[in-house]
């Protein structure tokens, strides 16, 4: 019972023929009226009646309705805030980025799984970020972004991947003990200069005892020789502090240290490896001045993992998290679209010759457009609204950064005493913002029409 | 019409070894873009997951791919100190009564306002529906202060009802915007045709409209029970003695200290119901369910 | 519910009855006439079922052998618990009684008229707490809040081995301190875990070393914003608190890291093992977060010691508490009752014995206290020359108690940048004239 010809042009929103003798136009309104009545009853109560009052509301002052009206005073304040011009640059930022990817991602999901068998376990997989609360999902990313390596799950691999490429150094944290000896070029040296004969004493403190190599036993000082440069590179530490610069009781050398020794023009001459008491020995060395030194890879720091939810990533790592979140929502909702689309027409384009790139760009996606559209306008009020997610993920420290509106105003609101009018004039403000989109949606009707 | 050329296309309506080989190669790159981008997807869960089954200590010093290098330390323990905790039971009925009576609720009165918005004629239908679409803008927290007053005067408060209620209107912005677009989008001649046979407009909602419709109604009871499942605020504002599994979690949530612990077992917990209604309604996404249901 | 409503209709016959001629039997209702109070009260409170609702039941129940016929309806809101409060109050359906740890929202409610004051309890109060306690619960010149938990915020812990491997004991003066944290910094550990990613750890640094350098009333003062933020007494404060926040190398996970950790994370930072610093300065509640996300040992793992004096006098080792104070939204014999046993020594005991609890109650015994180290946390708070209250707390809460702005966003800024001293110090009374003026 398919019409003449088939087209690939969707059948949208045109009126459809009047029901025919069904009581002419009251008729109509009745039945209009039936369907349409407990929905709008609900609606006009539980979000016109509070949307209304909210309006009312921005104009009193933060206790209440009884003579404190501040006419536009609390609009005034809103846009003079620092923290609320961020919030909406965020939210611009949001929007232009999420409902795109998001119905991007869903439509792909959904075509692709189509045609896959085990199709429920992949929608399983994307659908279970939206069955977990808000909450839990913020602690869930909090745990892969975290930035230390040990406890951030996309740190810890940046480490692993980092550790095989450049390897962290024996002693990582190590800081010098006395002010003789410098940093250079990532490693240490000693300012002093030394002659054949001179002692060259680097002691690093900072070192936590599990980074002492196990071999390491009490530090000594080999004996001074003629032509020789001898030293100790041990841990100038014992309980208490000890005396910085001296070799004393207790402190530990550290064994394979690269030691270096630099000539009076900056070259390093011999480069050697200390003993597990610390000791090293430059043997041959002719006469002339030189500098002894740690070597830079024994300093070489692990990976120290990205800030994802510090200032400067904190937007894009809310986004990716978002998206992870609602990818299977869109999937879920186009999926269902696909199903019903009639199957006709599908295989008529088909027969008639048309790839199957051709079939999805030219049949699939127009019959899906109303779909599409709900997704999309869906995804940029959510957008527009977010508040859990920024809430739960971003630290407080954060907050001024990431802040969205609705996070301004529930900030304003509701913590402490709260300022209500303020929060009312932010959520009238959210009201207005829908407009532009409303405005679009009303643009495609009158084109379908 | 063009005589039809000769394309591979999926499915084939050949099954020759040669097209079989032939379909397996084209799915071929599918198939592995699929596993690597769900693997790539559950990650964040399966760390939530082992997070749970690791003690406190553990969580908070390490991170929880240092499970596979020491599988020992996993424990049932956090799983077995929620459920010794009375109230979980009572807090997952009470969550089932809201989520399902309300979910109910706006799939009839959603479906109800999406065939007017879509089929009906009446002036301003139109402008309505765009207002309809803009309450979805409406935020949650907003709705809290006035609703008050009304919910003493009519007795709402601390009831599932209430909250229920609550949710019902909520959601009904999206469920009406959805059922509308998707019923928009059905033959239009089936309707005219019954039209012309003299269904009356009851009838035809029912018997034609709803079954049509399955996939997008399906897809929107998911997504209502889902989202009043995990609602914590409404419950919290609106409840004193009501406790949704959400509002239980928070009751047990340390003031100071981390409460990964309870929070990430109890993520798991609370998900099982939500999940098993994804999956029972699956097979309302059957592609070719509505071929041959219209004759 | 119907519930509700019929215990709503008893509690109000049963003051008609009592206003119509039952005169007498309120005085002595202490002995005689407890079974006739009758009713139901609801109480918004912030400890959940880990953190202390098991023993607030306990005193609810111990109540109830005095007073059968008072059914209190504790609602665990948890951290929420600001947000709902704010919500049905300003709904017009707040709970008869609630938990509000920041004064300034106190004094807020009370402005608005939300609030019965407790003037009934003046006498039971006045028999359990000294007048500074008193104090802290009256605005506008009346009693509103009874002080019933006490937070003493003045105290350190530190992790026993890596103080050990230091050499270190722990520190009686300021200048030990920084002396200390290099040695500890020289044995390989960092000395100072701090919490930054949560504003209030770093307000209440800045409160103790404010209160030691310059004493109680000077506190006072500036509490109350009698003395500016750009006074000079400020820019001591911070000067002396630049020198742990600007020793990143001795700081766990750097600036960065302190700026992300929460409080919790701080820690665990300083008592996992290995651990990631030496101490925390935090307040007594830090024990409890100690023994459930690490596994540091009371003792040999972790103890704890006073905050360190600066300026040595009668307030070198002054305590600086945070608290729950309880308010009433509504008044009826059953509420009475229940304010009036809270306020009684018998109510705080309950709950001290099982630890985790402070009380300015000074007819609470120190043998009460469960383990030396609850002893060593709980007791100064009593004991202590004087005693004030968390500065922020005090504050307007848009200016003390808001996530990212104010005293906490502010000290964030600090936090990240030490050198500013100057600069911090203007926009700090900047936020604070404005919160102020409102």
């Amino acid at each position: 019972m398919t019409a003449g010809g088939i087209t690939a042009e969707p059948p949208l929103a045109a009126a459809p023929p009047p029901p025919a003798d069904q009581g002419g136009r009251l008729g109509r309104y009745i039945v209009g009226a039936f369907f349409l009545a407990p929905a709008l009853f609900m609606l006009g109560v539980w979000m016109v009646y509070p949307a209304v009052y909210t309006i009312i509301r921005s104009f009193f002052g933060p206790t209440g309705f009884i003579g404190h009206w501040v006419a536009f005073d609390n609009y005034k304040t809103l846009f003079t805030t620092s923290n609320l011009t961020t919030a909406i640059k965020n939210n611009a930022i949001w929007v232009a980025v999420v409902p795109a990817m998001v119905t991007a991602v869903g439509l792909v999901f959904a075509v692709l799984t189509e045609r896959v068998r085990w199709a429920v376990a992949f929608k399983t997989a994307v659908f279970l970020p939206m069955a977990i609360s808000a909450f839990a999902t913020g602690v869930t990313w909090r745990i892969m972004y975290q930035q230390d390596p040990n406890l951030g799950a996309i740190n810890a691999l940046g480490k692993t991947v980092s550790g095989i490429f450049s390897p962290a150094g024996p002693l990582q944290s190590a800081l010098p003990s006395t002010p003789a000896l410098v940093p250079k070029g990532g490693g240490m040296i000693l300012k002093t200069p030394l002659r054949p004969g001179g002692v060259a004493l680097l002691g690093v403190t900072g070192i936590p005892p599990d980074q002492v190599p196990k071999s390491s036993v009490q530090a000594v000082t080999p004996p001074s020789k003629d032509g020789e440069i001898v030293g100790t590179v041990w841990r100038d530490f014992k309980p208490g502090g000890g005396k910085p610069g001296v070799v004393e009781k207790g402190e530990l050398g550290l064994g394979g240290v690269t030691v270096q020794l630099e000539n009076a023009a900056g070259k390093v001459v011999q480069s050697t490896k200390s003993k597990s008491d610390g000791s090293f020995i430059f043997s041959k060395v002719s006469s002339g001045t030189y500098n002894a030194g740690i070597g830079a890879q024994t300093f070489a720091k692990p990976f120290a993992g990205y800030a994802w939810i510090g200032p400067n990533l904190i937007v894009p790592s809310l986004l990716i998290a978002y998206i992870w979140i609602w990818a299977g929502f869109a999937m879920v909702v186009i999926g269902a679209g696909l199903a019903a689309m009639p199957r006709d027409v599908l295989e008529a384009a088909r027969t008639d010759g048309a790839t199957e790139w051709q079939t999805f760009r030219r049949v699939t996606v127009p019959l899906l457009a109303p779909v599409l559209s709900v997704v999309f306008v869906t995804m940029i009020i959510n957008v527009l609204k977010v508040f859990d997610i920024v809430y739960a993920l971003a630290p407080e420290s954060e907050y001024a950064k990431a802040n969205v509106i609705a996070l301004a105003m529930y900030f304003t609101a509701f913590q402490g005493a709260g300022d209500f009018g303020v929060g009312s004039a932010i959520a009238v403000f959210l009201f207005l913002l829908v407009i532009p989109v409303l405005a679009l949606n009303i643009r495609r009707f009158k084109r379908e029409v | 019409m063009a005589a039809a050329a000769p394309v591979i296309e999926i499915p084939a309506p050949h099954d020759t070894v040669a097209a079989k080989i032939v379909r397996a190669i084209a799915r071929g790159p599918v198939h592995i873009v699929l596993i690597v981008l769900g693997l790539a997807w559950l990650v964040p869960t399966i760390g939530l997951f082992i997070t749970s089954i690791l003690p406190a200590s553990v969580d908070a010093s390490s991170g929880w791919w240092t499970i596979f290098s020491h599988p020992s330390l996993a424990t049932w323990a956090n799983y077995h100190a929620l459920f010794k905790n009375a109230g979980l039971v009572t807090a997952l009925k009470t969550t089932a009564y809201i989520a399902v009576g309300n979910t109910l609720l706006v799939v009839v009165l959603g479906a109800m306002a999406g065939y007017a918005f879509a089929w009906l004629d009446f002036p301003g239908r139109d402008w309505f529906f765009i207002g309809v679409i803009g309450l979805l803008v409406v935020p949650l927290q907003m709705a809290l202060i006035p609703m008050f007053k009304l919910y003493d005067t009519f007795g709402l408060f601390d009831t599932w009802e209430g909250i229920a209620l609550f949710h019902v209107a909520f959601g009904l912005p999206f469920a009406i915007f959805l059922l509308r677009n998707f019923f928009v989008g059905l033959p239009k001649d089936i309707l005219e045709s019954a039209r012309i046979d003299g269904a009356n407009e009851i009838v035809i909602f029912l018997r034609l409209i709803l079954p049509l419709g399955l996939p997008a109604i399906a897809s929107l009871a998911i997504f209502q029970f889902l989202w009043t499942w995990n609602d914590l605020l409404v419950a919290l504002t609106f409840g004193q003695n009501t406790t949704p599994i959400t509002v239980w979690i928070a009751g047990q949530l340390r003031e100071f200290g981390s409460s990964i612990d309870i929070i990430a077992p109890a993520s798991f917990i609370s998900l099982v119901i939500p999940l098993a209604v994804f999956l029972a309604f699956q097979r309302y996404f059957v592609q070719g369910l509505l071929a041959g249901s219209v004759k | 519910m119907t519930r509700t409503r019929v215990a709503i209709v008893a509690v109000t016959v049963v003051t008609a009855l009592l206003a119509a001629g039952l005169a007498g039997a309120r005085t002595s209702s202490h002995l005689s006439g407890n079974a006739s109070i009758k009713g139901t009260i609801t109480f918004d409170g912030i400890w959940t079922s880990s953190s202390g609702q098991k023993q607030f039941q306990d005193i609810i129940n111990a109540f109830n052998k005095v007073y059968p016929n008072v059914h209190v309806n504790y609602k665990p809101v948890g951290n929420n618990l600001p947000t709902v409060l704010s919500t049905a109050v300003a709904g017009g359906h707040p709970p008869d009684m609630a938990d509000i740890a920041q004064p300034g929202t106190i004094a807020q409610f009370v402005k608005e008229g939300k609030l019965k004051p407790i003037t009934y309890a003046k006498s039971t109060i006045a028999k359990n707490f000294a007048p500074a306690w008193q104090q802290l619960g009256t605005y506008s010149g009346k009693l509103y809040a009874l002080v019933f938990k006490a937070a003493n915020k003045s105290v350190v812990w530190y992790n026993v081995p890596a103080f050990k491997a230091a050499g270190v004991t722990p520190p009686k003066t300021f200048a030990q301190l920084l002396k200390d944290a290099q040695t500890i910094k020289a044995s390989g550990t960092p000395a100072y875990s701090i919490g930054g990613g949560e504003g209030w750890t770093l307000t209440d640094m800045f409160e103790n070393i404010y209160l030691r350098t310059f004493g109680a009333a000077k506190y006072d003062a500036l509490s109350q914003h009698k003395i500016k933020w750009t006074d000079s007494s400020v820019t001591t404060a911070l000067n002396s608190m630049a020198k742990i926040l600007g020793d990143t190398s001795n700081i766990a996970g750097g600036t960065s890291g302190a700026l992300q950790d929460s409080f919790n994370q701080s820690v665990t930072n300083a008592f996992s093992s290995p651990p990631k610093a030496a101490m925390v300065f935090e307040a007594d509640f830090v024990g409890g977060v100690i023994t459930s996300s690490t596994k540091a040992k009371p003792g040999t793992g972790f103890n704890t010691f006073a905050w360190p004096s600066i300026t040595p006098g009668p307030d070198a080792s002054a305590v600086e508490i945070a608290g729950d104070l309880f308010v009433t939204f509504r008044d009826n014999p059953a509420i009475e009752a229940f304010v009036k046993y809270l306020a009684s020594a018998q109510a705080a005991e309950i709950w001290a014995k099982q630890g985790g609890f402070g009380t300015g109650n000074h007819n609470v015994p120190a043998s009460i206290y469960p383990d030396p180290i609850t002893k060593a946390t709980e007791a100064p708070i009593l004991t202590a020359k004087s005693v004030v209250f968390d500065m922020s707390d005090n504050q307007p809460p848009a200016f003390g108690a808001t996530a990212g702005q104010g005293e906490w966003g502010l000290f964030q800024d600090f936090l990240k940048n030490p050198a500013d001293i100057s600069g911090i110090q203007k926009q700090l009374e900047t936020a604070a004239a404005a919160a102020y003026k409102k």
